[in-house]
């Protein structure tokens, strides 16, 4: 179905190709992941496939590329739309028309097929992406998960033998992103579609994958093979293969429920019962905060809404000095709202907000303080960097927040070595990588020296070597005293870093309670560790290897946290 | 639901008083029956809501027309007080029928606006686009784009304002435009080469027919040139008519002639494209009977000036009267443009006539 012969592509401008000598072999009906660092040159090859490289990008293509008998090469994207439907990565920027069914419709509309059959694929792609119940509605009053559903469909309509997505899920909350993989899942069993899929959430394909090619992207060459085999062979994996790996289990546990059984070994073995386990003492990060000493933030009471829309309802919390706090909670919870009003953004209609400032011997009432007080002592990282950068380069961003501040120029050397920027200090921001991009967001905020971090969704975006590095960073902060507040879906984040989570649900505080006994009593919002063991002392890799000292230590290739570089 | 074709004869119709008349009741008239129709129809859509902000918009033009003419204008003999002389422009009498003429003017202004906001209120955007000849289906292409992008350029304006709040920045000049508009300038820009790339995979350009690729092509630049010569014989036309003593019969001439020439172009080019449609909205009884009612409207207008100019147009000034003239038939006909309003319980019980092509055959 796809096939490349050794296919070298450089961009243009550039001195070394992206892609070299690259081999691969697509049978029809296959599911294949690629994966790889960023800047591996994972949308290099996607886009190969439709022609889009070289003819959207331009460059120099040697090689041969035949897909579905034909060489996307010679037709361009234009030829190649009825044989390889394309989904991009941002759901907000793929559509052409407001409405779903004319947006679905449009491709078929331009290419003049007849109105009966084209009512007939518009109702077949609906129903195949189970989307039919939102066929009257605009595109931008979607969620992301149903956004990328509808940009499924609207290239299924073509009716492509092969559909080609570049990280579709990670612009989406882990619900979304589960919605549009499972969709995948059931094009590809039940009509047997070719699907090639890049990604970085592996937990929830992984099982459904039958191949993947892994661009390591330093010129080395791509591993290619079977899921078991390629995971064992790379870093970039989730926290069950990463344990499975430090454990030498083999074969490779790719759920759960395989991973249990080595679990069951394991306790076996050691013979340690599992009371045993629960009763060792939980590691340094999940010791009971000593009554805190005075609070950073306080909520009293808070309730909130607009638009006639209770968006929180009686939020009470008070946050400790140099606390680390994880906001959960599923899409409209609240989470954003209550991360603006701890900035002052937005006003309580009921209630109080006070934040604790260094630069006044009274506590700041947001109702009363000015932005510009508030931000002295809070910064807040907002979801999506773009909104921040505008300057010229790295530096400038972090001088501008210095001089919105009043603050005297300062060298930042030291904060762009503890961010991982150094090498960019120069650099035009936007030309950076996602994960890049957010870490200078955050030193543009650090510059001005709040004493409360605000974070909301940092991990949007991130692979899992970013997000090991974004883990060492906060660590680092939250032991230098900061008092951090960040909200996120990301399960295997908060297990890593947090000390408390408070679960929102409906604008109003469900649960506020220490990380490890909230996410061990909760079956959602619960990592894939303490899925595996049920045990509240175990949510990490880390705990886990900490309690079952492997003999084989010496062949751990890579445990999050420990020796990974920001990069 | 009204076909969009016969929307755009009611918004020919409501235009055509409404920017030609200078009489306060004709124009009081279309408002009213504006008003009526979107009271019957617009309410309910999304964009309806602009209807009121529209409205404040013309109610401020009229203020300000008032306040200009009254100020810059002293004919009249109903003085209403007096500036000193001294003061330049504004100085002098400050008259009754300098206002009133004012006022007439700003009515004219918010006639056309409620008009265009009635129908904006009232017309399906995406069937109105779909309905561009076919040699401008491109302008249609981008005009749909174009609306499904503004909307979250807004937001991201908003986003963006908000981060930079807090990032301390405050607006103080014009040097503080950059932080906000960079950002969502490069936004923009990154949202529309991804979109020009996601257009680019599904093909969307592959609307000229794939058959006989290279003679289509020639046929194109042949398109081209001949709508480049008709312009030129276009622009000799006009030429001959206006400096060209005696030259109007050819000016004539040559200016229908190229007009001909380039309405034939253009509809071969359109006939290039080919294009399907997926919903397809029925011409009803309805459709006929309000493209009539507004057929009359606009005849009435017509045959008012040609017949009997002077119970159309209206000046406050000496020795005018005040009281405007008025022609009942020209003020009967033009409440017909409010007849659209009338259909809307029949419409709301009606079946959906915007079901796509299949289900009607």
């Amino acid at each position: 179905m796809i096939k490349f012969d050794r296919v070298t592509y450089r961009y243009p401008g550039m001195q070394a190709p992206v892609l070299r000598e690259m081999s691969l072999d697509v049978e029809e009906g296959e599911f294949l992941l690629v994966m790889g660092p960023s800047g591996s040159g994972k949308s290099t090859l996607l886009r190969c496939l439709n022609g889009l490289v070289p003819h959207f990008y331009g460059g120099i293509i040697n090689g041969r590329v035949r897909v579905s008998g034909r060489d996307p090469v010679a037709l361009g994207p234009r030829g190649m739309a009825d044989a390889v439907g394309f989904v991009f990565q941002d759901p907000e920027a793929q559509f052409i028309v407001d409405k779903v069914e004319d947006e679905i419709a449009f491709a078929l509309e331009n290419a003049a097929m007849d109105p009966l059959l084209m009512r007939k694929r518009v109702e077949e792609v609906l129903d195949q992406l189970g989307i039919a119940h939102l066929r009257h509605r605009s595109v931008n009053t979607l969620s992301g998960g149903e956004r990328q559903r509808v940009a499924i469909a609207a290239v299924m309509t073509l009716q492509p033998r092969v559909l080609v997505l570049d990280e579709p899920t990670s612009q989406l909350d882990p619900q979304a992103a589960e919605e549009v993989l499972d969709a995948l899942v059931k094009l590809n069993h039940d009509l047997g579609l070719t699907v090639v899929l890049s990604e970085h959430r592996l937990e929830r394909v992984i099982q459904h994958i039958d191949r993947i090619l892994y661009l390591p992207g330093d010129g080395r060459p791509a591993i290619e093979g079977d899921p078991r085999t390629v995971l064992g062979q790379v870093s970039l994996t989730p926290p069950l293969i990463t344990l499975a790996k430090a454990l030498g289990w083999s074969p490779l546990p790719l759920t759960i429920k395989e991973g249990r059984q080595f679990v069951k070994q394991l306790e076996a073995k050691q013979q340690a019962p599992h009371v045993l386990i629960s009763s060792a003492q939980p590691p340094v990060s999940g010791t009971p905060t000593a009554a805190p000493k005075s609070f950073a933030i306080s909520v009293e009471a808070l309730s909130f809404s607009y638009n006639a829309h209770r968006a929180l309802s009686d939020v009470s919390l008070e946050v400790g000095q140099g606390e680390f706090v994880a906001v959960m909670g599923r899409n409209g919870a609240g989470k954003t709202t209550l991360l603006m009003h701890l900035v002052g953004l937005l006003k309580p209609n009921q209630g109080r907000v006070r934040i604790a400032s260094s630069h006044s011997s009274a506590a700041l009432d947001t109702r009363q303080a000015t932005i510009d007080e508030i931000i002295r002592v809070v910064g807040y990282v907002p979801q999506n960097p773009n909104a921040l950068l505008f300057s010229d380069t790295v530096r400038e961003e972090i001088a501008f927040t210095r001089l919105n501040h009043g603050l005297p120029p300062v060298d930042d050397t030291a904060l762009l070595e503890h961010l991982g920027l150094a090498a960019h200090a120069g650099h035009y921001p936007r030309d950076l990588s996602f994960g890049e991009r957010q870490r200078v967001a955050v030193a543009a905020i650090l510059a001005a020296e709040p004493q409360i971090l605000l974070l909301d969704e940092p991990t949007r975006g991130l692979d899992y070597q970013q997000k090991d590095a974004l883990v060492a960073f906060l660590e680092t902060e939250k032991a230098r005293g900061r008092t951090i507040i960040m909200s996120t879906h990301d399960v295997e984040l908060v297990a890593r870093c947090a000390d408390r989570v408070v679960l929102l649900g409906d604008g109003q505080v469900v649960v506020d309670g220490q990380a490890r006994q909230v996410m061990s009593e909760s079956l959602v919002f619960s990592s894939q560790i303490n899925k595996l063991f049920r045990d509240p002392a175990l949510l990490t890799v880390e705990d886990v290897l900490r309690l079952h000292q492997p003999r084989n230590r010496g062949k751990i290739t890579h445990v999050p946290n420990s020796g990974t570089s920001l990069n | 639901m009204f076909h969009t074709l016969t929307w755009v004869i009611w918004l020919i119709a409501a235009a055509v008083p409404a920017f030609t008349l200078r009489n306060p009741l004709y124009l009081v008239l279309v408002v009213g029956a504006s008003w009526i129709v979107y009271l019957g129809l617009g309410r309910t859509s999304p964009v309806g809501r602009s209807w009121g902000t529209f409205l404040r918009v013309g109610v401020l033009f009229v203020a300000v027309a008032v306040a200009f003419n009254a100020l810059s204008s002293h004919f009249g003999t109903l003085v209403l007080f007096r500036l000193p002389e001294a003061w330049p422009i504004v100085g002098g009498p400050i008259t009754l029928e300098a206002a009133i003429a004012g006022a007439v003017n700003g009515l004219g202004l918010l006639t056309i606006l409620a008009v265009f906001a009635t129908f904006n209120a009232v017309v399906d955007h995406y069937q109105l686009l779909r309905a561009t000849p076919a040699f401008a289906f491109q302008v249609g292409t981008v005009i749909s784009i174009a609306i499904t992008f503004v909307p979250q350029m807004v937001l991201s304006a908003a986003e963006i304002r908000q981060a930079q709040r807090i990032r301390g920045h405050r607006f103080r000049g014009i040097r503080d435009l950059l932080p906000l508009v960079m950002p969502l300038l490069a936004t923009s820009l990154e949202r529309a080469i991804q979109l020009a790339e996601t257009m680019e995979a599904r093909g969307f350009a592959t609307v000229l027919s794939p058959d006989s690729s290279e003679l289509s092509h020639r046929r194109a630049i042949w398109i081209q040139v001949g709508l480049l010569a008709t312009l030129l014989g276009l622009l000799a036309g006009l030429f001959l008519l206006t400096f060209v003593a005696g030259g109007s019969i050819w000016g004539w001439g040559l200016l229908i002639l190229s007009l001909a020439g380039m309405a034939m172009l253009l509809w071969g080019q359109g006939r290039q494209v080919r294009r399907t449609r997926y919903r397809r909205v029925r011409w009803q009884g309805h459709d006929t009977l309000v493209a009539i009612a507004c057929g009359i409207a606009l005849a009435a207008v017509i045959a008012g000036r040609l017949a009997a100019p002077h119970t159309l147009a209206y000046s406050p000034y000496p020795p005018n009267s005040l009281l405007p003239p008025f022609n009942p038939y020209v003020g009967a006909a033009l409440l017909l443009l409010a007849l659209p309003a009338a259909n809307q319980v029949r419409a709301s019980e009606s079946e959906q006539t915007t079901e796509p092509d299949g289900i009607q055959q």
